[in-house]
């Protein structure tokens, strides 16, 4: 959110100094300044999606190219809310950066709990909620409900859920609406279909276009999108999203490069 | 991490895989086992880092695998400098087994050399066998056999090095004896590495009897013990 002199700044919002973060699952659970030299130009890092209780990686763990992009399923492995508090609480807060934690949604309870663990964390600046992919308007609202606390709250879901999801949204008016990789599916090499997020430039037409209904409905959004070159962030930003989320790109030699082109 | 270009100079088929030589300092390359994230310079960014392992060939050139097929010579790549753990030769290792489970050996053969060089004596196991070009780079005192001939000399080798495909590993350990084992040995486990560690994005885990580890960080080369028979 940019200050324009007239807005009031309420606690829960979300003012981030550079339009740029990390999506979710693309950085790990702390920022590493050494292997991640391009920190300078994010406003705030996402954590790696955190659950209430450990998660194994998926049996079928696996990363799928297809024209224009990946496939990469994981499991989303984490050590589970508490660990993760202990173990990562020091470098968050030493962070040159601010950090958001992103939390798996899986039932309105276990999100409260999650939440009030990380609230009074240094340098935590708020929480992200994952969606589930069934999630419904009434579970959302259940979700938000939980969550309400002194963090601000962003809304994390893929461009597929947004029809279902929009009117709930512009009533609930989160901090921000992270919209993140769509979900998709792959035939295995061995038979069979995988699922999971899709990556890569292929998809930034359909993130576009989902980011630009969300902000049309008067939502503060935060856009991933396959972005891979500078025009592709500036389009995004160009059509109203206050921070651009940066996925497989960072995973290049020179993720710097990103930020460079013209 | 200081970023790296280097030139594309020659490429081959070696067998299935292609092969590329890369004009980079002597003291960037990779040991065997390591990996180096690599993606070509051009107009579009390539959308994913390409692991690049030393593969047999020319000593004086370093040779790696697998290049994309779109790559040609004169391309200019970007890459980091050698990532994760490669093979650690015991000095004191004097009958040394390599096995290739399903895959080509030219990984493992950048270890014949420096076998060679420390009075070992080598013999490469593989299933199934290699395309003759590539055997025909292995030096003659290296012996080569199926997979039944290690089987039947289990007791033959006090070090064995393995590179297999990450389903494979529970198939080797039906192959292998019960631990503890009566050599030393190490394991490089080919999976998809798409974040080279910059991401934990978990989609390179392997269990060990340590709990979950990141082929890309902690391997891809793991000590045999670590990952044979872990429920």
């Amino acid at each position: 959110m940019w200050l324009d002199g007239q807005s009031t700044i309420r606690k829960q919002d979300l003012l981030l100094t550079n339009p740029y973060v990390n999506a979710a699952g693309t950085l790990g659970f702390t920022p590493d300044p050494r292997a991640m030299p391009f920190l300078n130009h994010l406003g705030a890092f996402i954590t790696h999606p955190i659950s209430r209780r450990p998660r194994q990686p998926a049996a079928n763990r696996c990363c799928l190219p297809f024209p224009g992009g990946f496939l990469l399923h994981t499991g989303l492995a984490n050590p589970g809310i508490s660990r993760a508090v202990s173990r990562y609480r020091r470098r968050w807060a030493s962070a040159t950066l601010p950090i958001i934690v992103h939390l798996l949604a899986e039932a309105p309870e276990t999100v409260a709990e999650m939440v009030q663990k990380l609230e009074g964390l240094e340098n935590v600046l708020a929480v992200e909620l994952g969606l589930p992919p069934e999630c419904s308007p009434k579970l959302l609202f259940d979700f938000m409900a939980a969550s309400t606390g002194e963090l601000p709250v962003l809304i994390s879901l893929g461009p597929e859920q947004v029809p279902t999801l929009l009117t709930a949204l512009k009533a609930l008016q989160p901090a921000a609406v992270h919209l993140t990789e769509p979900r998709g599916a792959l035939p295995e090499p061995d038979g069979g279909l995988v699922s999971g997020r899709l990556y890569g430039p292929a998809i930034f037409p359909l993130m576009l276009s989902a980011a630009q209904t969300l902000v049309n409905a008067g939502l503060r959004v935060i856009a991933d999108g396959g972005i891979y070159e500078r025009w592709q962030a500036e389009a995004l930003l160009g059509c109203g999203v206050f921070a651009v989320g940066l996925d497989g790109t960072l995973w290049g030699v020179d993720p710097n490069e990103s930020f460079r082109k013209k | 991490m200081p970023n790296l270009t280097a030139k594309l100079v020659e490429v081959f088929q070696l067998g299935e895989e292609i092969v590329g030589v890369l004009d980079l300092p002597r003291h960037f390359w990779p040991e065997p086992g390591q990996y180096l994230p690599c993606q070509r310079l051009s107009e579009k960014p390539e959308i994913m880092t390409t692991p690049l392992f030393k593969v047999i060939g020319d000593p004086n050139r370093l040779c790696v695998a697998p290049l994309p097929g779109s790559w040609t010579p004169g391309d200019r790549l970007a890459l980091l400098p050698p990532q994760g753990n490669g093979f650690k030769l015991p000095h004191n290792a004097r009958r040394i087994g390599l096995l290739a489970m399903s895959i080509p050996p030219s990984r493992l053969l950048t270890l014949v050399k420096p076998a060679l060089a420390q009075n070992a004596a080598v013999s490469l196991f593989c299933n199934p066998q290699p395309d003759p070009d590539l055997l025909s780079r292995v030096p003659s005192v290296v012996e080569v056999g199926p997979l039944s001939a290690l089987q039947d000399n289990l007791q033959w080798p006090d070090f064995l090095a393995v590179d297999l495909p990450l389903a494979r590993l529970e198939h080797l350990q039906e192959i292998l004896p019960p631990l503890p084992l009566p050599f030393e040995g190490q394991v490089l486990v080919r999976t998809s590495m798409p974040c080279h560690g910059v991401g934990e994005c978990g989609v390179c885990t392997v269990k060990t009897r340590r709990g979950w580890r990141l082929a890309c960080v902690n391997g891809p080369v793991f000590p045999l013990a670590e990952v044979l028979h872990v429920a």
